[in-house]
């Protein structure tokens, strides 16, 4: 044992430990700046004249504006109106697949029942159907009712496509709730509803926010149905920005523009609950 | 005496009948629609049913399919094992409590919630030859790589597809490997570095063989959502040049929103459905084996 006690607190570390954990710094900070320079690159861009972004020899000289800013809202691009669509379409599909999923969810999480883990194996494995698959059958099916460039439509499919994260997340944290006091609730002759509304819902009101969130922002990036189930009306954000795709060529600054609003409100939102987001985002995979 | 239905049913009711729904139907749809012809830019009406003639054509004819299955093999292979790579190693890294650490874990969040669209487009912007700032800092690095357009080189758009996936997918999977490695239990490290093992040694005895299920759960995931994958590369690349990246979901999107052949399509769909089945059955058995 002698000679080999490497990790005991007032060790003096050799010139190779010292290498060592120089590299792992470094290897650190390239990690951190792989990640934070496109984006900062991306912001840096909306701000910039077209003839700045198309140099690089004013990559970091160059005279701000906010005109691509206002262009993104005006005429033809009107991001405003696809913003609009985006928030409807993301709150629609949160405000229905929260009460649905926490329902379900306390189901799963306090019920015993026959054919219980296959049903809910089934439901999560539904999210692995490709959307190439079933996009081209939902086409058909909302031309058929008359539902093609709607919300509607784009809520009615993100919420299924939402719901089976939105049971997974939340069953976990309903699981970490002790069942002791919704117990002694019911000995004590509360109904069923009030028990879900006043105990369990409080207790895991985290984890409901974090699939809240979750939900929302797999619904706000969604391309593939919003691209073939959209032509005008119910345009999506994504949709909007692979719009700046002209004939005249790719209008960098304004994809620029448009990419800082469709990510600000992402970074904000889950800023906002990380612990609890990398929490049940890392549990709910690993349990 | 009618039997009361228990509350679970009620509470179920809800969300199951709308998942079974959204998700059967498709996939009964698609299944009859694969047995028929029907050629949207001819006819508003399912044509013909033609019997298993879509499959066969798909599996002994069809150029293109083959075409698209090379791109799906490169394209799934390489970025599950990179993402995984990558992920493995800056978990690893991040592993230490730390400040630095700490704050990491909170930018990885970022990619993961920024869309894959936007992703795409932002790579197309980076590797422009004549402005993008990832092409110039390449060919800095790399002087082979000076003057070359990167999405007209069939390896080079590849590649760049490639990256933008793993760099939209792997800080969200470094998130679950840390969470792996902070449920395994510190005493046997510590034990083994006292007895002087190497840094390497500890990893590849101690910790390694108590990540695997995480790291099966994340290789697996990650197959899923490889051959799920469409938005990155309908804004890099439009499964350009020719069809060199062009995967099989992409496939399938083509023939039926561009040639407007459904009936094919339903049945290249049907193909890449067996495979994705194939992938969540083993990802089901890994997460919720007890």
């Amino acid at each position: 044992m002698t000679g080999a006690v490497t990790s005991i607190p007032g060790y003096q570390p050799t010139l190779k430990s010292r290498l060592w954990s120089m590299t792992q710094q470094t290897l650190i900070l390239l990690l951190i700046s792989s990640i934070v320079l496109p984006i900062l690159w991306m912001c840096i861009t909306a701000f910039k004249w077209p003839r700045d972004v198309y140099s690089l020899n004013s990559a970091f000289w160059f005279e701000p504006t906010l005109t691509n800013m206002v262009t993104v809202f005006q005429h033809p691009w009107n991001l405003g109106s696809k913003i609009i669509n985006s928030i409807a379409v993301a709150s629609g599909a949160v405000a229905l697949a929260i009460p649905m999923a926490t329902l379900a969810a306390y189901a799963f999480s306090r019920y015993e029942f026959r054919f219980k883990k296959t049903i809910f194996l089934t439901v999560i494995a539904s999210q692995f159907l490709p959307g190439a698959v079933v996009v081209l059958p939902y086409f058909l099916m909302f031309k058929e009712l008359g539902l093609l460039d709607t919300r509607s439509a784009l809520i009615l499919i993100n919420l299924s496509i939402v719901l089976p994260y939105a049971i997974w997340m939340i069953k976990g944290f309903i699981d970490a709730v002790p069942i002791e006091i919704e117990e002694s609730a019911l000995v004590d002759g509360a109904p069923r509803w009030r028990v879900l509304l006043e105990i369990v819902v409080p207790a895991a009101i985290p984890g409901i926010i974090t699939a809240a969130i979750f939900s929302f922002t797999l619904t706000w990036n969604e391309f593939l149905f919003a691209l073939i189930l959209t032509k005008q009306d119910a345009l999506t954000l994504p949709i909007g920005l692979i719009g700046f795709r002209t004939d005249r060529g790719d209008l960098w600054e304004l994809m620029a523009a448009g990419g800082i609003l469709i990510t600000a409100p992402m970074f904000i939102l889950s800023l906002m609950v990380h612990r609890q987001f990398i929490g049940s985002l890392t549990a709910g995979s690993v349990r | 005496m009618i039997k009361r239905i228990p509350v679970y049913v009620w509470l179920l009711t809800p969300a199951l009948l709308f998942v079974a729904a959204m998700a059967l139907f498709p996939l009964v749809y698609s299944l009859v629609l694969s047995f028929r012809e029907w050629k949207l830019a001819q006819t508003d009406i399912p044509g013909q049913w033609v019997g298993f003639d879509n499959y066969w054509y798909l599996l002994s004819d069809d150029p293109e399919l083959i075409e698209s299955l090379w791109p799906t093999l490169i394209f799934v292979g390489f970025d599950v094992v990179l993402t995984l790579l990558v992920a493995l190693c800056a978990a690893l890294l991040l592993q230490k409590p730390s400040p630095i650490s700490s704050f990491s874990r909170i930018l990885l969040i970022l990619p993961f919630v920024m869309s894959p669209a936007l992703i795409g487009i932002s790579f197309r912007f980076f590797l422009n030859p004549e402005f993008g700032v990832l092409q110039f800092l390449l060919s800095f690095l790399f002087p082979a790589l000076e003057g070359r357009i990167w999405l007209a080189d069939r390896w080079l758009s590849m590649t760049a597809v490639i990256a933008s996936d793993i760099w939209h997918w792997a800080p969200y999977m470094t998130l679950v490997i840390l969470g792996g490695l902070a449920s395994i239990p510190k005493e046997t490290q510590e034990a083994a570095q006292i007895d002087g093992a190497t840094n390497w040694q500890v990893f590849k005895d101690i910790t390694f063989p108590q990540l695997k299920p995480v790291l099966g759960i994340v290789l697996v995931l990650k197959t899923v959502f490889a051959l799920k994958a469409f938005d990155t590369i309908f804004t890099i690349s439009n499964g350009g040049p020719g069809t060199s990246t062009q995967t099989l979901a992409y496939f399938v999107y083509h023939t039926a929103f561009h040639y407007y052949d459904l009936g094919y399509a339903a049945a290249a769909a049907y193909l890449l459905t067996a495979l994705l089945m194939v992938c969540s059955f083993f990802y089901l058995r890994l997460v919720f084996k007890k």
